[in-house]
């Protein structure tokens, strides 16, 4: 068996209401994978899935050859807006993350690590705050040195930029491009969106996901993956074609829904 | 342009603004003051003008701070005794409460063992239990202890156990990532994200704890505020029972302050 992420035959329901239809997918380790889909593809619902935050209906799933049964720390999670605690300062929130990564830790230690992965974030400034205090961006980076510093072989994140400007939104793209290709052994990735641009400009591999219920519609690979200037990728026709490609095959499918069948 | 300015600024009189922003301070404490000065006056008026023979039932206010004044090292010594018996009610209830609450709240096994009886139990007013509490238990001030216990209890448990019942589904998700558990899921999560409802369980129990520490006093202390009042009110002193009226108010006025000064600095974070 591979040490990747496997997905084979996974269904979930909510009732009646079927949510993912029979998802086959093999992630192989260290790949960076975008999942993509309109709001009611399942795509967060297949995240939590893996997270292993509600169990799957009919299918299995497995990381690194064990089947996943619950929630670990041996993958980590950023959602949209509430990585953080409230109530902590920003460095006891990832201390914390990091005890239960690293019991035989001391506190000083695990202040430490927290402080260093704040720094490779950029967060230098702000690692005695609170999260109210912090900008939507100073929050979701620090939400990304938290999985970070826990060091969980496989990340998921759940639309983790969906809240932010734009400006702030390339500027968190790149971070976590930085973090991701200077790890050895590489994580692996799987970064929810419902934006086209960024879901190729982060990703390896662009997996779509159509609506109602949620299914693979589509799995890509991005051949300009590793790319680092912005504005000459989005202007080139590799990468609006491919854009193109995507764009009518979401499409298609929201037609394929609107036609009775 | 100008006419554009013109009517977007209200027709304003020269120095008028000025004078308004100058005014509205005052104007404020003249909004807080009223009730309480219409209140002296109509004090003053009644002790003078109501004929009420040679022991007045309204003595006037220079009576009652006279009064107030000679009254002071009693009033200590009442407040301390008084306090002895609510500051371990409370915190009994208060400790008692938040734990079974949290526990409650966060297991819905313990919610159906605990609510059929909870919503029995918490509504019969605790004052019922004085006369058989003063009966059974070997002193008078461990009754009162347990009378304000009892107020205090329910209304903390209550609201400790729907603060950790309505965890947001986002800190639950983010505790079971991060393999929060147990002790250490009560502690680091629960409880403070159950905070603001432990606090407003906390502000109606003392509120409870002081009314029926008063009413247990009137049963059977020989010291505190309560059983002040009621001891001058038997002597017809109504100064000083007045005076004691007034001494209570201000210290449950000043318990409740530091209570919300707490929850003031412990809820910071809550925007």
């Amino acid at each position: 068996m591979s040490q990747g992420l496997i997905l084979e035959g996974v269904h979930f329901a909510y009732g009646n209401t079927p949510i993912l239809d029979n998802i086959q997918l093999n992630l192989p380790p260290g790949q960076f994978v975008s999942l993509l889909g309109a709001s009611g593809s399942g795509k967060s619902t297949l995240l939590r899935l893996i997270a292993g935050l509600q169990p799957a209906g009919r299918g299995r799933l497995f990381w690194a050859g064990r089947p996943i049964k619950g929630p670990g720390l041996d993958r980590g999670v950023v959602f949209q807006d509430y990585a953080l605690f409230p109530w902590m300062s920003v460095v006891d929130n990832l201390a914390l993350a990091i005890g239960k990564a690293r019991p035989d830790t001391r506190a000083a230690e695990r202040s430490e690590a927290a402080r260093q992965a704040l720094r490779r974030v950029g967060l230098e400034d702000a690692l005695d705050k609170y999260p109210f205090e912090l900008s939507g961006g100073m929050r979701q980076r620090a939400a990304i040195a938290r999985a970070l510093a826990v060091g969980s072989p496989l990340l998921l994140l759940d639309e983790p930029f969906g809240a932010l400007d734009p400006v702030n939104r390339a500027r968190l793209q790149d971070v976590l491009l930085e973090v991701w290709e200077a790890a050895t052994p590489k994580t692996t990735v799987v970064f929810v969106t419902h934006d086209v641009d960024e879901a190729l400009y982060l990703g390896q591999r662009v997996v779509i996901l159509g609506s109602t219920p949620g299914r693979v519609i589509a799995d890509l690979n991005v051949p300009f993956s590793g790319h680092r200037d912005r504005r000459a990728l989005f202007a080139s026709s590799d990468f609006q074609q491919l854009r193109e490609q995507i764009a009518e095959t979401l499409a298609e499918d929201t037609l394929r829904q609107l036609t009775p069948a | 342009m100008s006419s554009a300015a013109s009517t977007l600024t209200p027709p304003a009189q020269p120095g008028f603004s000025g004078l308004r922003r100058l005014a509205r301070p005052l104007l404020r404490v003249a909004e807080a003051s009223l009730i309480w000065l219409l209140a002296l006056a109509a004090w003053f008026a009644a002790a003078r003008y109501l004929p009420l023979g040679r022991n007045p039932l309204v003595p006037s206010p220079e009576v009652t701070l006279r009064a107030l004044i000679e009254a002071l090292p009693e009033l200590w010594q009442g407040t301390l005794s008084s306090f002895s018996i609510l500051l371990p009610g409370f915190a009994l209830a208060s400790v008692l409460g938040i734990a079974s609450g949290l526990a409650v709240g966060s297991s819905p096994r313990l919610q159906r063992m605990c609510f059929p009886f909870a919503r029995v139990a918490a509504p019969v007013p605790p004052t019922v239990f004085i006369p058989y509490a003063i009966a059974i238990l070997p002193t008078f001030k461990l009754s009162a202890i347990f009378v304000v216990f009892i107020g205090a209890f329910w209304p903390i448990f209550q609201n400790a156990a729907a603060g950790a019942h309505t965890l947001e589904a986002r800190w639950r998700d983010n505790a079971r990532i991060l393999g929060l558990r147990g002790w250490e899921y009560q502690r680091r999560v629960v409880f403070p994200a159950a905070l603001p409802h432990i606090f407003s369980g906390m502000a109606v129990g003392l509120g409870f704890s002081f009314i029926l520490l008063t009413v247990a006093e009137l049963f059977g202390a020989n010291a505190g505020l309560g059983r002040f009042v009621q001891y001058y009110a038997d002597f017809a002193d109504y100064p000083k029972m007045v005076a004691g009226i007034l001494y209570t108010g201000l210290v449950t006025y000043l318990a409740m302050t530091v209570l919300e000064r707490v929850k003031h600095r412990a809820l910071f974070w809550v925007r």
